[in-house]
């Protein structure tokens, strides 16, 4: 199967609330339309790891940090981040991922069909009805017109995956995207996810602290591959069977 | 292009989504905009309106010569020449310019002083017509009401002299042709032709005025000259250039140059206080705009970041409270014109009658509106654009966990 990622001996120092902290990647690959579970304690890194997956965030010291999001199209993403391609970072970004928030990040002045548009519009891509479709999927149709700030908390959930994926990326990054709701609606709205997510074949990385509802909940319904950060440091495994 | 139309909208989306802040960025700048133009309309006001009466009022234009001097046509015909004189006109000896008249609509003869005049004398800016031959003449407000006559009527006028031992006097039928404005002058006095003047000195003098046919002595006029004459400078602020020219030359001569000088003295000393008390309102303004824009990008820090992730470049990211900043500068600006506004049609229409000035105390011309907008807008730019770079510098993922 086709790598997306190749992570070797990536490092990132970071100052979080006045404490240092070291994240260490040794190796890790993440093939294409995998789905990888970032499991860890809250302040293990697995946010640190997700955003440098996202191209968000530089890592320090590296090896190798390269992305492949379509068979072909190959970036070194360290190199990138060397010579301060900020622009090109930018653009391969929105083009190939899409992020998910625990709380959304829905743009508050935006209507959902607004916030849900806007990747398509700044990658310019023409109106069709993947808005429409993919907001009916995800149980959302109605909401289309309204402001984040009137959406119950699993309905912004839902905008935001739908916001993530309607530009069509070739991978979906997720930080904790169901903590703030509860077990019910979280699977409901994972379960939906999974069968967008394999529909379009996209690679999906999520991260959660929660090891026995990831077990439970995700790992085994959603067939998931876990990768586990435990103390900055990150360990590849499977939990699958 | 398209990331800037996109950042144009998102910025404005936001702007009025959040109207009750960006109402109280938009009444902050005007609290401090407002009361800079209303001061700066006052001394615009005041100082124009002083200034423009003291233009207005030909009497602060006019240089007197002291004394009597010896002026011929030439020297005369010199000062004509010069872009700062406006108008001159020979006097001749006070004395030898008196002249009697008489209406038939009144009973009094009024001994009248006859001064020269010809178009474009200062003192008859709103004549209809100027005298153009011996018979013709203007009369002042004062002698017009003493004799009750109105333009179209004719008047007689008297010379007397005593020639040859013997009183002699000579009668003239004159046209009143106009009537001077109100203000103008308050004394009794006929405006009439240059010639009439002169011939009247003759007449005095003991000479023959040919063309009216009063006899007496003849001989040549050659190298003549006058003992004074009636000058008046184009603008006030040329009367110091003059005075002080003329002097040079040895002429002794008096103006209204205190009262012009206090004019622009009051001009400086308010212009000073102005740019103070604006620039230190300026400094404020600029201060509490910056700071509030950095606080506001600092509130920012998740809807920016989220921008970023969904792929602005740090750039453009530059743009969105720079762009805020603008909007706030303009809808700012336009809210201080209408306080302003406002307060100048109060202190024109109710303040300054209450304190008996009959003009205008406060007022801005356009282009004041317009320099006040591109400073506002140069003010709000440039402290927006330091909030902007720390913008552009958060890196998304600090923002995003933010959240």
């Amino acid at each position: 199967m086709t790598v997306v990622y190749t992570l070797k001996n990536v490092v990132k120092e970071r100052l979080i609330d006045g404490v240092g902290f070291r994240l260490q990647v040794p190796n890790i690959q993440i093939h294409a339309e995998e789905n990888i579970a970032l499991i860890g304690h809250s302040g293990c890194g697995k946010s640190t790891l997700l955003d440098m997956l996202a191209l968000i965030l530089r890592p320090d010291t590296s090896d190798e940090l390269s992305l492949h999001p379509v068979k072909g199209d190959n970036h070194d993403i360290a190199s990138l981040w060397q010579r301060d391609r900020y622009g090109r970072l930018a653009q391969i970004r929105k083009q190939h991922i899409g992020y998910v928030l625990q709380s959304g990040g829905l743009l508050p002045y935006l209507t959902v069909r607004e916030n849900i548009e806007l990747p398509r519009r700044l990658l310019k891509l023409p109106d069709d009805e993947s808005i429409n479709s993919i907001s009916k999927v995800l149980g959302i149709s109605r909401q289309l017109d309204k402001l984040p700030g009137l959406l119950s908390a699993g309905e912004r959930q839902r905008a935001a995956f739908a916001r993530a994926l309607s530009h069509r990326p070739s991978i979906l990054i997720a930080d904790e995207p169901t903590a703030a709701l509860d077990p019910i609606t979280a699977h409901k709205i994972m379960a939906v996810v999974m069968e967008v997510i394999r529909g379009l074949k996209i690679t999906l990385i999520t991260a959660s602290h929660d090891w026995a509802h990831v077990y439970k909940m995700e790992l085994r319904t959603l067939k998931q591959e876990a990768v586990v950060v435990n103390d900055g440091k990150v360990y590849q495994s499977s939990f699958s069977d | 292009m398209t990331q800037f139309s996109n950042i144009i909208r998102l910025s404005f989306r936001d702007y009025s989504h959040e109207w009750r802040m960006s109402g109280c960025f938009i009444l902050a700048l005007a609290s401090v905009l407002a009361p800079m133009m209303i001061l700066f309309g006052l001394k615009f006001g005041i100082v124009t309106t002083m200034i423009h009466e003291l233009i207005e009022n030909p009497a602060n234009r006019e240089i007197k010569p002291i004394g009597s001097g010896r002026y011929d046509d030439a020297w005369i015909e010199g000062m004509r020449q010069r872009d700062e004189v406006e108008f001159i006109i020979p006097r001749t000896r006070a004395l030898a310019a008196t002249i009697q008249l008489k209406s038939t609509s009144a009973k009094r003869i009024v001994s009248t002083e006859l001064l020269a005049t010809a178009p474009g004398d200062p003192l008859l800016v709103g004549a209809n017509r100027h005298p153009q031959n011996y018979f013709q003449v203007i009369l002042s407000q004062a002698a017009a009401k003493k004799l009750n006559v109105k333009p179209g009527d004719e008047i007689d006028a008297s010379l007397a002299r005593q020639f040859q031992g013997k009183r002699e006097r000579v009668h003239l039928p004159l046209e009143v042709i106009d009537v001077a404005a109100a203000g103008v002058i308050s004394r009794n006095v006929a405006f009439v032709e240059l010639e009439l003047l002169l011939a009247s000195e003759q007449f005095k003098d003991g000479r023959a005025v040919e063309a009216l046919g009063w006899l007496g002595n003849t001989g040549s006029l050659d190298g003549r000259t006058y003992p004074s004459f009636r000058l008046y400078a184009r603008s006030i602020y040329d009367v110091e250039e003059l005075v002080s020219e003329l002097e040079k030359e040895g002429t002794r001569v008096k103006a209204n140059v205190a009262e012009i000088s206090t004019v622009q003295s009051i001009d400086q000393n308010l212009s000073v206080i102005f740019w103070i008390i604006a620039c230190v309102g300026a400094v404020g303004f600029a201060f509490s705009l910056g700071a509030s824009l950095w606080a506001n990008v600092d509130r920012k820090r998740k809807e920016l970041s989220v921008l970023r992730l969904v792929g602005f470049k740090g750039g453009r990211i530059v743009m969105f409270p720079v762009l805020q900043s603008c909007y706030t500068a303009v809808l700012g600006w336009l809210l201080a014109v209408l306080v302003y506004l406002a307060f100048e049609y109060v202190i024109n229409v109710f303040l300054a009658p209450r304190i008996n000035l009959d003009r205008v105390l406060c007022f801005l011309l356009i282009e004041h509106f317009m320099w006040a907008l591109a400073l506002t807008v140069v003010i709000a730019i440039s402290a927006a654009v330091l909030g902007g770079m720390r913008a552009a510098r958060i890196q998304p993922s600090d923002g995003l966990r933010d959240l």
